[in-house]
């Protein structure tokens, strides 16, 4: 029965996420080989654009043999999610370590993936604000998306990586700000959370629409629906860049977003492309791939290089995951069944 | 056996088989599912706030998008069937679109039309009137999709009522309102149920168009589709399955409902189906079964 089911699924996956052939022409031959990347869907452009066609390129230059990338684009955690089911992609492209874990778990994934450069992570950004031009709710922060009247955009947790950044943005930065209200001096954990709390609780009071993934819920903010959107800054930057209406905030405290690439063991092994494979997340490490990302809206990994990050504004308050405590211990503490975020929204229904 | 044999025996497996692997056997496997991890598990799935949020939201929704359509379907089927306009085959031609449309499409016109940028959309808000993101914009979604159902259930049975029947009880001396209770409504009622009962389930397991106009937050405006799709999302398959097998019983029962109360006199029933709820309804003429 089990069987069954896994195998309809599959056939739903394959259906659902959309696989782009590349490059349609390839003759047969010895020289070829071919590479199945599963992404997530913000960097596409960066991928089909640039750096595909660089890694193709180089790797030709280096062994003259001719790839062939296969790609797909979907949301995190459903490319995860079809990689479990079968999906057999070589590499795994996605929007947070949470869904490389989920593919470590099953067996899939057998190598320390965090031990590479960078601790496994290819791209970062930042969770930033959107606001209406000319800022007319003069947005500056965390606490203005608290106040009656402002209407907020994130997309749900549950169905997008991205929502689960913006909630964990929006907890630290209580914690930062708890801290800062105590006039530095760390406030005890107990009442440091119930300040996070309280702001998680006002901001989701203001939340109007949540869209299933980030894309769709700019789709909305553009649509004219909410005064503020929160979302990545990479999400953002390309759109305001070609005029869209409207701005980034980037508030004072957020968090530091690192996305992961890592080489699906099992299956680059069972296609016996694993020199490929390796050699193109070492790729999106190198200096190439790194400036198409910048270019497309993304931060350098290392935080500190302000060189190349240029006029992109340095949240004084910047925390990362880890920071919190780690991946596994956040998501359970903000995400679980009695988690925080969990609380709030069940919360919000009574008092309506 | 003979050439009719074979090809009635044929025909019948057919049909079986094509409605057990289509239908039974997801169907099946689904419940198997859900029911693996045993009952507490199933009934403690339902039982989470925002499960139970979002079924009452649903079936709320549902309801009224039933009735409101029941109503104003009939109210269209009777005026396409009985007067003659300009325009009308075009009417007609348009009333099975939404079953054409992709749901998701849908839902984009609505939130079109309805949006904040939108004329309608603007001064419907400044009236304090929020139909987007909110339950009119999902009771709306539910009308859009079910549309054609009770129009179409209906048409036929009316186009098949006989005006002289209703004259021939007028002449008989029974008023207007007599007419129309003791005649039109037997008549029109097997068609109209259907319209109605097709409409519940079908708005009961709308997702696609939902999902853009709902604002989809939980214990607010999450119908119960989106619910499951965000436990399927966020690895929750057990929480999913229990939450659609239960819209599935719901519909299922609702459909057995259906057959029980569009029956057909005289038609042979299993000697289990209780005879007791319902009762047949009279078709408008008695239609000889075809005997198998």
């Amino acid at each position: 029965m089990h069987i069954i089911l896994r195998k309809l699924l599959l056939a739903a996956f394959m259906a659902a996420t959309s696989v782009v052939v590349t490059s349609p022409f390839f003759s047969e031959g010895a020289e070829n080989r071919e590479l199945i990347v599963a992404a997530y869907s913000v960097p596409k452009e960066a991928y089909e654009r640039h750096i595909i066609p660089a890694f193709q390129r180089m790797w030709k230059q280096r062994t003259g043999q001719d790839v062939r990338v296969r790609t797909s684009y979907g949301a995190s955690g459903a490319q995860a999610r079809a990689i479990l089911g079968g999906f057999d992609a070589d590499v795994a492209v996605l929007s947070l370590e949470a869904d490389v874990d989920q593919i470590v778990k099953g067996g899939l994934i057998t190598h320390d993936w965090k031990k590479g450069p960078h601790g496994g992570m290819i791209s970062a950004s930042v969770v930033a604000l959107g606001v209406r031009k000319g800022n007319p709710k003069g947005i500056t922060g965390w606490q203005d998306l608290g106040k009656p009247g402002v209407e907020v955009l994130y997309p749900n947790p549950k169905t997008s990586g991205g929502a689960m950044w913006d909630v964990i943005a929006i907890y630290g930065a209580g914690l930062k700000l708890a801290e800062h209200n105590t006039g530095g001096k760390p406030p005890s954990a107990e009442a440091a959370d119930a300040q996070a709390l309280e702001l998680l609780r006002r901001i989701q009071r203001n939340v109007r629409v949540m869209d299933k993934s980030g894309r769709e819920s700019v789709t909305t903010f553009e649509r004219g629906v909410g005064d503020v959107i929160i979302t990545y800054e990479n999400e953002l930057l390309p759109r305001v860049k070609s005029n869209r209406p409207y701005e980034i905030i980037v508030p004072n405290e957020t968090v530091w977003i690192e996305n992961p690439a890592a080489v699906v063991d099992r299956y680059a092994d069972r296609h016996k492309v694993r020199d490929v494979a390796e050699a193109f997340v070492a790729f999106l490490h190198g200096p190439e791939a790194q400036r198409a990302f910048v270019e497309l809206g993304f931060r350098p990994l290392d935080k500190g290089d302000a060189k190349q990050t240029g006029s992109l504004p340095q949240p004084a308050k910047l925390f990362t995951v880890a920071d919190l405590g780690g991946w596994e211990q956040i998501s359970g503490k903000l995400f679980g069944a009695t988690g925080l975020w969990t609380r709030v929204v069940e919360d919000s229904a009574r008092q309506h | 056996m003979t050439t009719q044999t074979v090809i009635r025996l044929a025909l019948r497996s057919t049909t079986v088989g094509y409605v057990f692997a289509l239908i039974f056997l997801p169907l099946a496997v689904l419940t198997w599912q859900s029911f693996e991890a045993g009952l507490d598990r199933f009934l403690q799935d339902l039982a989470a706030p925002q499960a139970t949020a979002a079924l009452w939201l649903t079936l709320e929704t549902a309801a009224i998008a039933t009735i409101m359509n029941a109503a104003f379907g009939t109210v269209s089927a009777v005026v396409l069937v009985r007067y003659e306009f300009p325009g009308r085959w075009l009417l007609n031609a348009l009333v099975d679109l939404p079953f054409a449309i992709p749901t998701l499409v849908a839902g984009l016109m609505i939130a079109a039309i309805y949006g904040p940028t939108s004329i309608l959309g603007s001064w419907l808000q400044q009236g304090g009137m929020a139909v987007l993101y909110n339950r009119p914009g999902i009771i709306l979604a539910m009308l859009f999709v079910t549309m054609p159902f009770t129009i179409r259930s209906l048409q036929p049975v009316l186009m098949g009522l006989e005006r002289d029947q209703e004259e021939a009880a007028f002449t008989l001396g029974a008023g207007p309102w007599t007419t129309f209770w003791k005649i039109t409504v037997p008549s029109v009622l097997p068609g109209l149920l259907t319209g109605v009962f097709l409409t519940f389930v079908r708005a009961l397991g709308e997702f696609g168009s939902i999902v853009i106009v709902a604002g989809n937050i939980p214990m607010k405006t999450q119908v119960a589709s989106v619910y499951v799709y965000g436990e399927i999302e966020s690895y929750n398959p057990q929480a999913a399955t229990s939450v659609s097998v239960l819209i599935l019983m719901l519909s299922f029962l609702a459909l057995l409902l259906l057959e029980r109360l569009t029956r057909p006199p005289g038609e042979r029933l299993p000697r289990w189906v209780p005879r007791t709820f319902g009762g047949p309804i009279r078709r408008e003429a008695e239609q000889p079964t075809v005997a198998a």
